[in-house]
């Protein structure tokens, strides 16, 4: 029997490794292994006030903190009863562009592109790459800034809090990050194409199931129910439905199953099942560059990702003049009651991420967390498997099957710190 | 010339990879960053990782399974210097929250049920010091990356960097922002280590505790002073394990056994 390894699988946010096992040319076992520590997040927070959970939930993750931060906030406001002011909300829409903003930019230029020019680093590719890199970096420094501004710090900033934010930036600065949007467009664009252009294998294509969260009549990243590419649309309470949970034991995180079958949640998902509301450039992209081989082949995500960096840029002008027309800034709004229950859901760069609380007597009394990487680590085995087999049949070396199944792995952008806190046993 | 350089390594155990990520987001200090040493470790940003010899190793994360244990005890083993960044690996961060001994069992079982791992042995998490000796603290959630490129810059000179050891009070207040304290909200700051310039008071919000404990912190007088602004002392032991596990526990602890 062969093994092949990869462990630690590197570029990728958390510890986590690759392991194949084949008898002569027939696959035994296909494992994409959760190595992070367990952390019990979720059993943290109980008996926390709602603003701590904020500041402890955030922390499951850095790439993705403010959307940890968005769900809890949105989860724990049903529950107590409070609505956001307008401008608080236009504030978390402005902080939400800036994340996706900077993980796609982050995933797309830095993480995944080394692998299809052939380099171990976006630091390897400076040399010949140098204006692209140069570029990426200052894009997704940018998006730090919008981070930093809005949430008050780069990584788990405490602004955004329980019935709106602490404090709302200067006029100059939100001006500054509107006119930046639009001096960056260009080098999305070019990105993209950049993207559009390499040359993507097709031996291990397959349909899948996508979701995402419906934001209404255009394309976003937030919304109370969630659209699936079969047609059906989901209220987001009923979350348990699309995502059952099992257990595996190579991996801290719990695998999500809908309806028995696996599915994609993330860039990949919003793009293909509400791609056709894209205006702009993103929707002059999402023209040129879609064809339905991005409904069977995981590595266009990295492609939906890359439009979607075109899309936040061409927001965050008009959201800036969202904020900036609300001349007062309102005080937090106080919790109506100390018990109730609700589910957030928000889109995550990686995908659609719910958190699920129950409060009592102004205590947080159970928590659930549904993690996005959790939801597309059974389509990530399968896609793996598929190409493994395709790859034998190939007569493929153990090299170049580790680097293949290491890019379809990056290419969902998993996020393991993330993953690990999706785990919970439910027994009916 | 390279064989001048010295080798380093940045390591991730349990954590969200803030640390390391603070240090990805540095753009501008990140190519000569890796100009400046010879990065032999650094599996968040690149793939040709390797195991040799170190002069300085920098260590994100709490360590929460056996393996991770022997992981960080063979790192200690091949550096010269180990820094550990982020609360995570200096405290143990908000995974160690100090629940009691009992509990971490139970809490286990009740999110991964008796499922086992093929892979790893998990453990309550703990700093990195209870299993290596650390020569370095750098705290944080996550680390300043002023802080964190001035102390490599010191190690690469075989130098001990230096912080300055004084409250986010004394931050909060060159920020010339109105006291929470006397406000009377449940504010850490007179207690935690500076090196934020006071973030969230500077927005109002409270300081939380996210640098851990400053050494010389007067404990008792932040403990009394809650105590007359009517918290229970089930909400200010709340507050105070909340970030740094065992780092404000242990002398608050100390403090009410002495009460
Ligand atoms: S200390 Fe904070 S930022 Fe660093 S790994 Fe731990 S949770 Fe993340």
């Amino acid at each position: 029997m062969r093994e092949i390894v990869v462990e630690p699988l590197s570029r990728v946010e958390g510890e986590g490794g690759i392991t194949v096992q084949l008898d002569g040319k027939r696959i035994k076992d296909v494992r994409f292994d959760i190595l992070e520590g367990t952390r019990l997040i979720e059993t943290l927070v109980v008996g926390k006030t709602p603003q701590e959970d904020v500041s402890i939930a955030c922390r499951i993750c850095a790439i993705c903190t403010l959307s940890h931060r968005y769900a809890a906030l949105r989860g724990l406001e049903k529950a107590l009863g409070i609505e956001i002011p307008p401008k608080a909300h236009h504030m978390r829409s402005l902080m939400h562009l800036g994340e996706c903003l900077e993980s796609n930019s982050l995933h797309v230029f830095v993480l995944a592109l080394p692998d299809f020019l052939g380099y171990p680093s976006a630091i390897a590719m400076a040399e010949k790459y140098g204006n692209e890199v140069t570029q990426a970096l200052a894009l997704k420094k940018f998006a730090n800034h919008i981070m930093e501004v809005t949430s008050g710090r780069m990584i788990h900033g405490e602004n955004p809090t329980i019935g709106g934010f602490g404090r709302y930036p200067d006029r100059e600065v939100l001006l500054n990050i509107k006119k930046q949007a639009r001096d960056f467009l260009e080098f999305a664009v070019y990105g993209t194409n950049l993207v559009a252009g390499l040359d993507i294998p097709s031996f291990f294509e397959k349909e899948t199931v996508f979701m995402c969260c419906e934001p209404g009549n255009e394309f976003g990243l937030m919304g109370d129910s969630i659209r699936i590419s079969t047609g059906e649309v989901v209220d987001c309470n009923d979350y348990k439905k699309l995502t059952n949970e099992k257990f595996c034991p190579h991996s801290a995180a719990k695998h999500c199953l809908y309806k028995g079958k696996p599915f994609t949640v993330g860039a990949l998902a919003r793009v293909n099942n509400l791609g056709e509301r894209l205006k702009g450039q993103a929707g002059k992209l999402f023209k040129k560059h879609w064809n339905d081989r991005w409904l069977k082949n995981p590595i266009y995500n990295n492609h939906a990702q890359a439009v979607e960096i075109v899309w936040a840029l061409e927001q965050i002008p008009g959201v800036v003049d969202d904020i900036l027309k609300i001349k007062e800034d309102p005080a937090l709004v106080k919790p109506a009651r100390t018990e109730g229950e609700g589910v957030g859901a928000v889109e995550a760069p990686r995908g659609t991420l719910y958190h699920h609380y129950q409060i009592k007597d102004g205590l947080i009394a159970d928590a659930n967390f549904i993690i996005p990487t959790g939801q597309n680590l059974e389509d990530i085995e399968k896609y793996m498997r598929l190409a493994v087999q395709g790859m034998i049949d190939q007569g493929a070396d153990d090299d170049a099957i580790r680097l293949q199944l290491e890019i379809i792995c990056r290419a969902y952008d998993p996020c393991i710190s993330c993953s690990t806190h999706m785990v919970r046993i439910e027994r009916v | 010339m390279s064989q001048e350089k010295k080798s380093v390594g940045l390591y991730g155990f349990t954590g969200c990879n803030g640390d390391q990520l603070v240090i990805i987001h540095s753009e501008d200090q990140l190519l000569p960053f890796f100009d400046s040493a010879n990065i032999k470790s650094f599996s968040l940003a690149k793939s040709d990782n390797d195991n040799s010899e170190l002069d300085l190793a920098f260590v994100e994360g709490s360590i929460s399974s056996q393996e991770q244990a022997e992981h960080v005890k063979a790192i200690r083993e091949r550096t010269r210097y180990l820094v550990a960044i982020g609360n995570c690996a200096c405290y143990g961060g908000i995974q160690a929250m100090e629940l009691g001994a009992k509990g971490w069992d139970q809490r286990f079982r009740k999110v991964y049920g008796d499922g086992f791992f093929i892979n790893r042995t998990p453990i309550e998490s703990k700093p990195i010091d209870v299993f290596v000796n650390v020569d370095f603290y750098l705290p944080g959630c996550p680390i300043d990356a002023r802080q964190f490129f001035y102390c490599f810059a010191h190690f690469l000179q075989d130098d001990e960097p230096v912080f300055p050891d004084y409250p986010v009070c004394a931050e909060c207040r060159w920020r010339e922002n109105d006291c929470l304290l006397l406000k009377g909200e449940l504010c850490l700051g007179p207690l935690t280590a500076a090196g934020c310039g006071a973030r969230c008071p500077s927005h109002n919000l409270t300081c939380l505790g996210c640098w851990g404990p400053m050494k010389e912190a007067n404990i008792g007088a932040e403990f009394n002073l809650l105590k007359e602004k009517d918290y229970s002392l089930e909400e200010i032991k709340r507050r105070f394990r909340m970030h740094t596990g065992s780092g404000m526990m242990k002398p608050l602890k100390k403090l009410l056994g002495a009460l």
